[in-house]
Order: structure tokens, then sequence, then C-alpha cells
């Protein structure tokens, strides 16, 4: 935790902390309603748990439990709302290094990585729900060796409360993150039956299509599964005092409570464990295949691709390359292609043998010395120049774009460093210090010398004066 | 419902026959169907009828005589000796043996309906074939053919569960009081003794036995079907088989009516109703089937056959010994005065209901190859499925085989055999705590061994972790299955939360209402606890010592009381030295760890406070020390939670978190700067790193690679992907057209590096 401290004021007190998150949540709009929600629904939990309390229904406690579900579920939102505005919390989300590691580098791409902690919150909420019911389970096996008696007295009034209390809420809070992981989740057994059962009920009456046949809400079903049962309950308890119904229809929340959370918690935890979500996997295969027929990669190794939130992909991927191909050029095809589903990637690429440089100066140099533009060294290199449109590769880049990226207008520091320890450094210098730590190359200035001697090599060593050049006749229009 | 939907397809006018199988025509099958379901009702009445028959009659004798009706029908129709081919001396052996199993099943059969009647009899028995098949099928194998067939096998259940539970029997609760009452034979005796050691009423035994008959049946028909086509035709073997059952159950018939005396005055009073039940029950029944099964579809006649049978079956229940059904009766007993004997209830009738739409989407026909399994996509892109059965793809290995392969994997490393060894000493202890607490009756003791088991599941769990960590990388776990390790011990810190939170909420409704305890058995069984666990703490500590400096001393203030329901407790010293030591990188062990921990000072709890409510009569001391635990609980799992969350939320790992700074910060010759560096623990020996690095057009991509690999190597990231970026990198991907906002995020990058060059490249 060490530098973090460097960067962080100083530590205050837990509640001023809290005060503050608190203050930043209640500065948005939209929070505040979630926030009136949640009182609403401490309350209503509080109710319901006393009358579970005095109802002495297991049943009514297992339907409790989805109500402080609920509080979780839609307490992800406004943590969300909030700690995306919270600066000091930005390091802690952030995937990899803090923020203000470096605080040169604004990237826009990069700002937010809240969708992980989006994920955290869901893959926890469920899993807390399905411990919850695992509990129930295991006290409604001991209420199978003595029935206790159950008054119904309070368990109808607990029921509508909370299952109008549920359906309010879920139909009043837009919850982004639940919303995403009910649609992409396998269907629950739950839905499934109630989907199998719809089909068959639209066949009857087709007019009910619209309403039966789309795909239905997971939570919505499982607080009308769980008030039916309680129905039931309170039915045959009033009719016949079968107390037993009761720890039966806790036990079939239970289940339908592990069945509607299950699929979400594995779809939650896949992400979580870093994997490569099985229906990109095709698409993936297909993009690899194209990479791999890129002239110039032989093959494509340690490929991971995981999905950092819900729906953005992240990858890093190793391309092996001909020795005599051009790694710049390779790299930005590769990424080209990767681009489109793989949002954050990274590409490493290397190349056997690359410190022996007799096959390395021919065709390279060949290809820099025949133009005299500085963005030319692609074209010759690529087989598949038909679906590399030339002019796309290069488009109109005289007018506006080169002297952005021009990249060394100075061109005075360039040519003394290299020249120098060109001189001073044998060839194979650099190949024995090659593979030694880098810290000692470092401080000894052993790095610089291969560059010089491989450059020293090579048959067009002239061209990359002349190389600075063009790029500084070219960057002169600029203001 | 859904054979409604098939129908109006089909008849629909602009169908033209092209939808769904072609069937024959509805009206040509009326008659059939007519003639089935007046055969089932008439069964109904049957054995109604048997049922009252058998209040008089042995059920030895009875079936005797059944078989003996229909033997003797059944040889008179069929002539079996005279037409066909000869029966071989081999065939006539498997002739005897069905005739065995079909007496053997019949008297289980009866011997069910004199115990609970035949309303619930027939509820249970006639199901047809294919019913108990598919309902085998969804139970036991994994394509049971969607979720309507599921859902068939949760009613069907559900409707046994209602009968077995729900049903209040009064007269079989009567007779349970007195079974000996009347046993007549040692066969019945057996019987009786045998369902009296399950433990049931004789009522819940009779379903139970139903159910065994009913899948002893299944079975039955299914492997008499060869030896039916063998011998010539089912009704030639079902006339054999009669006649050979006759044959065998004639010397045990002649014991019996010499041994004891028969209860019937007079036989020729019998031969009526007995004409009634072999005709309706045996004969008419098999024919009609047999006609049905030909012209109908089987899955139809199932259909059609179950429901009027259900139907009668309860109004029988209903009105059977109501006088207007005198008639019906062909044996009029005055039976008036036992009206309340299997009456219908409401479990009964629900049941019924359960039993009747569960035979109804059972016996629909399934519709096989809807699902088929992926094997790969076409050069389109398009998914392509594979319809085949299952049965190629699985090879099922022998269960002795996968055991000993899965314990082989077990017992390989160290994390998993101590898992698996605690686990068993654990189940044990369970187990011998379950069995103590049936024998004695004691809850108290059951429920502990409930909550034994509870806490297993969070060691089952540890163990799947520890032994998946191990498997292969595959595509979709690109980078091996270490991570599951992390998950797991997450999963294990909410496990602890959520006992903490119950142990709270308890706590505080015992604080409101303190009640008084039985310690009676406490102790004894939180010694087992402790000593079992202490076991398992020595074990745990041992692999990794160095992280715990675990102060088991503080918790000997808390005394602990309660009945059953407080396990659970832990120290800070033990959790926080873990958090700030970080070395304990496996969270799965860690949440085991601390689960174990959890028990044993839950335990050395209950002893305190047994010892101080013994001497004291402390009560209030209970809820508070409880309370007291579940925050401390809570505070200890605190730092597993938290390190299981940044290494799930992919953070910097804290203790590389100065090393890397620090190699970031060096200088390399020809490096500009570097964008979008990731690093982050992916499991307890993979530290993965991303980083795109700018350089000056004039160095060697691969030299920089390694020197960078070098640094973040010696820093500590081990699975490391580096990007390379030159000038020429961002012109080719502005010419690649990778969109307006890449662009713009590169042309900064790019003013970057110009402002990184000014200031850092001339070394």
């Amino acid at each position: 935790m060490g530098t973090i401290h460097l960067f962080r004021k100083p530590q205050r007190s837990f509640f001023g902390k809290l005060l503050r998150e608190f203050r930043l949540v209640a500065a948005d709009r939209r929070s505040w309603k979630i926030l009136l929600f949640g009182v609403i629904n401490l309350i209503c939990t509080g109710f319901l748990l006393m009358w579970c309390s005095s109802t002495n229904s297991i049943a009514l406690t297992a339907y409790t439990y989805l109500t402080i579900f609920d509080l979780f579920r839609d307490g992800v939102s406004p943590f969300w709302l909030g700690w995306s505005q919270t600066p000091d919390l930005k390091w802690s989300t952030h995937l990899g290094l803090p923020k203000c590691w470096d605080n040169r580098r604004e990237l826009p791409c990069l700002s937010n990585r809240f969708e992980r902690l989006e994920v955290l919150a869901v893959f926890a909420s469920t899993v807390l729900a399905q411990l919850g019911a695992l509990f129930i389970l295991k006290e409604s096996a001991e209420r199978f060796l003595e029935q206790p008696e159950i008054h119904t007295g309070r368990l109808l009034v607990g029921t509508f409360v909370a299952l109008c209390f549920n359906l309010f809420t879920m139909l009043s809070i837009r919850n982004k993150p639940f919303a995403y992981v009910s649609e992409a989740a396998s269907t629950s057994w739950l839905q499934e039956h109630v989907a199998d059962l719809s089909r068959s009920l639209c066949g009857i009456i087709p007019g009910l299509s619209s309403i039966f046949l789309p795909r239905m809400n997971p939570f919505v079903l499982i607080d009308l599964a769980g008030a039916f049962a309680l129905c039931i309950t309170y039915m045959l308890i009033e009719i016949n005092n079968y107390f037993a119904v009761d720890t039966a229809s806790a036990i079939a929340i239970a289940l339908m409570t592990f069945g509607t959370m299950y699929p979400m918690s594995v779809y939650s935890g896949k992400v979580l464990l870093q994997t490569t979500p099985p229906h990109v996997i095709g698409q993936l295969d297909k993009l690899i295949r194209e990479v791999s027929t890129l002239d110039g990669v032989l093959e494509v190794r340690n490929e991971h691709f995981w999905t950092l939130g819900f729906g953005s992909l992240a990858g890093s991927v190793h391309v092996r390359i001909r020795r005599d191909a051009n790694e710049q050029m390779v790299l930005a095809h590769v990424t080209n292609r990767l681009y489109t589903l793989v949002s954050t990637l990274t590409v490493q690429i290397f190349k056997d043998d690359w410190i022996r440089p007799a096959l390395l100066s021919g065709p390279v140099a060949a290809n820099v010395l025949n133009f005299s533009d500085h963005h030319v060294i692609p074209m010759p290199l690529l087989k598949g120049t038909d679906d590399l449109n030339p002019v796309t590769s290069t488009p109109a880049k005289p007018s506006s774009p080169p002297p952005e990226f021009s990249f060394n207008t100075p061109g005075k520091n360039v040519n003394p460093v290299i020249l120098l320890n060109t001189q001073t450094r044998p060839y194979g210098f650099g190949l024995n210090h090659g593979h030694t730590p880098y810290s000692s190359m470092l401080n000894q200035g052993l790095g610089v010398p291969g560059i010089g001697a491989t450059q020293g090599l090579r048959t067009g060593f002239t061209n990359i004066p002349s190389r600075y050049g063009t790029n500084n006749r070219i960057g002169q229009p600029r203001p | 419902m859904e054979e409604k939907y098939g129908g109006d397809v089909l008849a629909g006018p602009g169908g033209g026959g092209g939808l769904g199988p072609v069937d024959v025509p509805s009206a040509r099958l009326t008659k059939y169907i007519v003639l089935l379901c007046f055969t089932k009702f008439l069964k109904a009445v049957g054995l109604f009828e048997s049922y009252d028959l058998l209040k008089a009659v042995h059920i030895v004798q009875f079936i005797f005589i059944l078989k003996l009706g229909t033997a003797f029908f059944m040889v008179l129709f069929q002539k079996p000796f005279s037409s066909g081919k000869t029966i071989t001396k081999h065939q006539w052996i498997k002739i005897f043996k069905h005739a065995v199993a079909g007496c053997i099943i019949s008297l289980l059969w009866f011997f069910g309906l004199t115990l609970c009647g035949p309303l619930r009899t027939l509820l249970l028995f006639e199901h047809s074939d294919i019913v108990v098949i598919s309902l085998l099928s969804v139970l036991f194998t994994s394509s049971g053919g969607g979720p309507a067939k599921t859902r068939g096998a949760a009613f069907f259940i559900i409707a046994v569960i209602c009968l077995l539970l729900f049903d209040n029997d009064d007269l079989m609760a009567k007779m349970a009081e007195h079974p000996e009452g009347h046993h007549d034979s040692a066969l019945t005796h057996m019987l009786y003794t045998a369902i009296a050691f399950l433990g049931v009423a004789d009522h819940k035994g009779g379903v139970l036995l139903l159910v065994l008959a009913l899948c002893c049946k299944v079975g039955f028909h299914t492997a008499s079907r060869k030896l039916s086509v063998d011998v010539g035709g089912a009704k030639r073997l079902q006339a054999l088989s009669h006649l050979v059952s006759v044959l065998l159950l004639c010397p045990w018939v002649i014991v019996l009516s010499v041994t004891t005396e028969s209860k019937v005055e007079s036989w020729f009073s019998l031969i009526m109703p007995f004409a009634t039940v072999i005709f309706f029950v045996m004969i008419l029944d098999f024919y009609v089937d047999s006609i049905c099964s030909v012209k109908m579809e089987v899955s139809k006649c199932a259909r059609y056959g179950s429901f009027p049978i259900f139907i009668s079956a309860l109004l029988f229940g209903n009105f059977w010994t109501h006088p207007i059904t005198d008639q019906l009766r062909a044996m009029n007993k005055a039976a008036h005065q036992e009206s309340t004997e299997h009456v219908l209830s409401g479990g009964v009738v629900v049941s019924a209901i359960f039993f009747i739409l569960s035979a109804n989407i059972l016996s629909s026909p399934s519709k096989r190859g809807q699902k088929g399994t992926l094997i790969g996509y076409s050069p389109e892109g398009t998914p392509l499925y594979n319809f085949m059965g299952d049965a190629f793809q699985h090879s099922s290995q022998s269960i002795p085989r996968f055991i000993k392969e899965s314990l082989k994997q077990i017992l390989e490393e160290s994390d998993s055999r101590q898992i698996f060894y605690f686990l068993c000493l654990n189940l044990l202890f369970t187990f011998v705590e379950l069995f103590y607490g049936v024998l004695t009756n004691s809850l108290g003791l059951i429920s502990d061994g409930f909550h034994m088991l509870f806490d297993c599941s969070a060691l089952v769990m540890g163990l799947f972790a520890a032994l998946m960590s191990r498997w292969k990388a595959t595509r979709i776990f690109s980078y091996g299955y270490g991570r599951i390790e992390i998950l797991s011990g997450f999963i294990n810190g909410l496990f602890l939360i959520v006992i903490a939170f119950f142990v709270f909420m308890e706590s505080v409704a015992r604080l409101i209402d303190p009640p008084e305890l039985d310690t009676h058995m406490l102790t004894p069984v939180s010694v087992g606890g402790l000593i079992v666990n202490l076991i398992g703490i020595c074990a745990f500590s041992h692999a990794h010592s160095h992280a715990h400096g675990a102060s088991q001393g503080s918790c000997h203030s808390s005394d602990h009381s309660h009945s059953h329901h407080m396990h659970g407790h832990s120290d800070h010293g033990h959790g926080h030295s873990h958090g700030s030591a970080g070395g304990g990188m496996n969270a799965n062990m860690r949440g085991v760890f601390l689960h174990v921990l959890a028990d044993t000072l839950g335990s050395i709890g209950v002893i305190v406070s047994t010892v101080l409510i013994e001497q004291f009569g402390w009560f209030i001391a209970d809820p508070l020390c409880s309370l007291f635990i579940a925050i401390l609980i809570f505070l200890s799992v605190v730092p597993l939670i938290k390190d299981a969350c940044q290494v799930l939320l992919l953070r910097l790992p804290p203790e590389y978190e100065k090393e890397l700074h620090i190699a970031l910060e060096k200088k390399i010759e020809g490096l500009i700067s570097y964008r979008d560096p990731h690093f982050w623990r992916h499991s307890a020996s993979i530290v993965a790193g991303t980083i795109h690095i700018q350089v000056t057009s004039d160095v060697l991509e691969q030299r920089i690679v390694q020197q960078v690999t070098g640094i973040l190597k010696d820093a500590g990231v081990n699975n490391l992907t580096i990007q390379v970026e030159k000038e020429a990198y961002f012109q080719h991907m502005s010419g690649l057209s990778t969109g307006f906002h890449d662009v713009l995020a590169m042309t900064k990058q790019m003013e970057s590096m110009k402002y990184c060059k000014d200031g850092t490249y001339i070394m």
C-alpha cells in the first residue's frame, strides 16, 4: 500500500469518509430515488423480519431474504454512481495500476473501469442470496424433525407487502448491471418451465403471445412464484393445519432462488475468472485465423482474451513473425483485425534469432531506399495487398496528418547519439549481452551499441538520415 | 395442453397435412378410446371389489384363484398348446421365471392394496410403462427431453410425496397400533415386519411398496418383451405364464388351507365377485390394452387410459360405501360401518390431480433431437450442431474406477489431501452424531449434525477448488484454473459473513427474549467437535504456518453458550496478520482455515459457556457473547474478502506495487514512453501484465522487448505481453482507418510522445 499513500490525501476518519461518500452520492439526482427506495426497503425488511418471527414461518423468512437481496441489488447502482465520481476510489478499481500512477497521461479510453466492480457486486449479491437459500434449506431440514406451529395472522399481509414492494422497486429502478446479467446469462430452470408452459398456452390462445413469449424477467418470476407458494401455504394451513406445507414451500422458494441466481453467478463468476466468453470464441477463432494468414506471421500463441466488465473484451496475444518481416506493419495489421472485437488489446511481436542481422538487411533496406516518402515500408511486404487497400494505407497523408505524426522535429539529437555509440562498440558485444539483466546494461550504456551495431552493418545505413530529412521537409509546413 | 396445440395444427384447414406426423383420423379411433375408457372404469370397479374380497380371503389364496381363473379363460381363448410352434425346454425355463416374477409382482400389488386401499393403489400402480420409463429417464439420465418432462417428473414426485405426507389415512393409523392383529401367514408377517422396520406407518409403507412394485412391473414388462416374441405373441405367453403360476402357487395354497382355518363362510357366495374381478381386472383389461396399443400410438393409449381410471378411482373412493353403489358391489357385505376406511382426503385429491397431470405430460411424445451439441462453426460463421444421441459421446465410466481416479487426484497434492482428510473426519463425526441423535431421539444432536453438514459444504467447495485449480488451461480458461482458488476463498468469506449475520440476528432475538437452555447434552458434543476441529487446525496451520500467529487465547473470554446454532468464531489477530503479511496467497486454504477456526472457537465457547451456565446460571450471557462472536467473525473475514476482491478486480498486487513503480520509472535507451500499463495477479502463481511502450524509430523492437521483459520480470511479473509501438505503427493504424476516436486518442499519444521525447530521450 506504500505508493498509495503518496498520492492520497491524509487518512481521515472512517465516518468522515463515509459522509463524503454519501455527499457525493447524494449530489446526483438519480441516486436520490435509489436511496429513497433503499430506506423504504430497510423499513420493509424490518417489518417483514418482525412478522417472520411472529408467524414463525420459515417460508416467509425465505421470501424476506429475497427482499434483502433486492436491497443488495438496488444497492449496486447507487454505489456505482457514487464511486464513479469519487476520485480517491479510482485507484482501487482501476484495472492494473492506480490512475494517479502517472499523471502525465489522461487517456479517455481507460478512464473508467467500474464495470469490473459491477461484476463483483453482482456476483457477491447472487452468491449471498444462494447462501441464504442454503441456510433456509438447513433450517427446514431441522424443521422436518420437529414442526413448530405456524400462526397465519400476518402471513398473507407480509407476503403481499413483500410482493408489492419487490415488483414496485423492480419496475421503477432501472438497474443496468442486473438487467444485463439477466439478459446475458443462461436461462434458469424457472424461466425454462415458464417459457415452456406459456408456449403451449399461446398455442391455445395466440393473442397472448406478445405477453408470454418474450423472455421473462427472472426476478419478477421468482417474486411471483414465491408469493404463489406462500398463498398456497396460507390456504392449506387455514383449511387443514398442514404445518408441514410451510417447510415444503420454504424449500421450494429456496430451490427457486438457487435456480434463479445460479446462472447469473456462473456468468459473473466466469467474468471474474478471466475466461473467454464462449459466445465470442467462434468470432475470435475466425479473426485469429485471419491474423495467422497475414504475410510474415508464422504463428499466434499465448492468446488470452477475457471480459473486463459486462461486454468489453480485453486481450493479449503473442505473434511470432518471420525474421524479415516488418514488425510495426504486422503489429498494425494484427491490431486492426482484432480491434473490431477486442477493445483493450496488447500484441507482442517476436522473432526468432533476431540478433543475427544477415537476413534482416536485405529487403528492408531495399524497400526503404526505393521510396522517398516515410510511410512506405508496408506495401511490398504484404502478400495480400488486395485486402489491404493502398488508398486506405496512405490516405491523403500529405494534407493534414503527417505534420501531426512527424516524430522528430528537432532531428538534432538523433544522429549524434547513434553515431557516437556506433563507432565505439563492436558488433559482437551486443550479441553477448543480449540476455544480461537490463539494469547493468542501463548503467553501462550497453543497450545502445546493439542498435548502433546493427544499423552499422546495414547496407542501407545512409537512409536513416535521409528519412529524417524527409520528415523534416514534410513537417515544415506545420505552423 | 400440448396435444391440443398439436391437434389444432393438424385440424387446421390450411395446414394441408404438412405439419406434424401423419395421424389416423380421430373419428376412426373414437370407438377404441371409448372402449379403453370403459375398460379402465371397469378395472377400477374390479379393484375396489378385490379390496373387499381381500378382507375375507387370504392374499395367497386370492392370487391363486385369480391366476386360476385367468389361466382357465386364456387357455380357452388362446389354445396355446394346440396352435403355434412348439415350445422348447429352454423357453419353458424362461416362462417359469416369468411366472415367478409375475407372482411376486402381483403379490406386492395386492399386499399394497390391503395396506393402503383401492383408491391409492389405483393412483400409484396404474401407470403405463411409457410414463414410468420417461420418468426414470428424466431422473437418472441427463437427456430427459426438455423442461416439460422435468415438470412431469416433478409432478409425479410431488404426488407421491403428497400421498406420503399430507394424507392422513385414519384407518391405517388405527391398524398400525395393533399390526399383529390379522396376520395370517408368515409371508404377510414378514412384509409387515419389513415395513415396521422402515419406521413408517402402514399406509405409507404401502405407498412405498406400490412404487417399488410399479418399477418392478415396468422392468418385468420390458424384460418379457423378447420372450413374448420368442414364444409367439404376448397372449400366448400370458396364458402359459398364468398356467405355470397356478401350478406354482398350488402347493402353497394347499398347505395354507390345511394349516389355517378359513375366515370364509361359504365359498359359493364368493364365486360371483371373483368372476367379476377376474374378468375386469385381468382378462378384459389385458385384451383391450393389447387391441388399443395395436390400433393407436402407445403414448395416446397411455394418456387416454390413465385419465378415466384416476377419475373413476376418485369417484369410487367417495361413493363406494355409499348405498347408491350397492348394486355395483357384487359382494354385498354389510360394510357400512367401515365407511371411514381409506376415505378421500385433501392430500389424495391433490395427488390425484398431480398424477393426472404428470401422466399427461410424461406420456406425450418427446421431441427428440432438440438439444444438439455444438461442435464448431462453419466457414460462414454459422454454428454447427450435432443432433446425435448422447450415447455416442459419453462412454460411461465405471463408478469404482471413477472413484479411484478422483481419489488419486485428490491425494496427489498436499492442499487437497488435507482438506479431504479433514472432510472425511468431519463427515464421520457428523454421521456418528446424527446416528446417535436418532438413536437417543435427541433433537439437539440431530440439528447440530445438520449444522456440521452445512459447514461441510464449505469444505467440499474448497476441495473442488483445490482440485480444479490444477486442471490444464483450456481455450476458455486461457491462464489455467488457478483463479478458482481465489473465487472459492471469496465465496467462503461470504459464507462466513452469512453465518455471522445469522448468529447476529439470532442473538439479537435472544437478547430480547433470553430462553432457558438445556445444557444437558452440550458438553460431550462440543468436546467431540473441538477435538475434530483442533486436528483440522493442526493440519491446516502446518500448511501455511508462516502467516498465523493466531492467538487462540483471545477468545477464551467469550463465554459462548447456546444450544446448537452458534458456531463460528474467529479472532482478529489471525485475520490481520494475514492481511498485512499477504504471503498466504492461497485464498482457498485461507477460507477453509478460517472456517475451521470459527468452528473450533465455537465449540470452545460452548464448553466455557456451559460451565458458566451450570455454575452461575447466567442465561443472558449466551446472547451477549453470540453477539460478540458474530462481530468477531465478521471482522476476521474482512481481510480475506478484501484481498480476494482486489485480486478479482484485477488490481495491481500491493506487494509488487513499489517494485513495479520503480521498474516503470527506469530509463531505457530508445524508450520514449509507455501507456496502458496493466498488471494484475491472476492466481497464486501467475502475475500477469500488459504494457504498450513507445520507442524511437531506430531501435530494434526485439531488443527493447527483452530489456523491458527483464526489468518487469525482476519486478515480479511473470506473464508479460509487451506491445512495442513506433511512429510507423500510428501511421499505419491511422491509415488502416480504425475509427475516429482511436485516431484521436493516438494523436494525443503522439503528442505526448513528442513531449516525452524532448524531456527524456537524451540520456
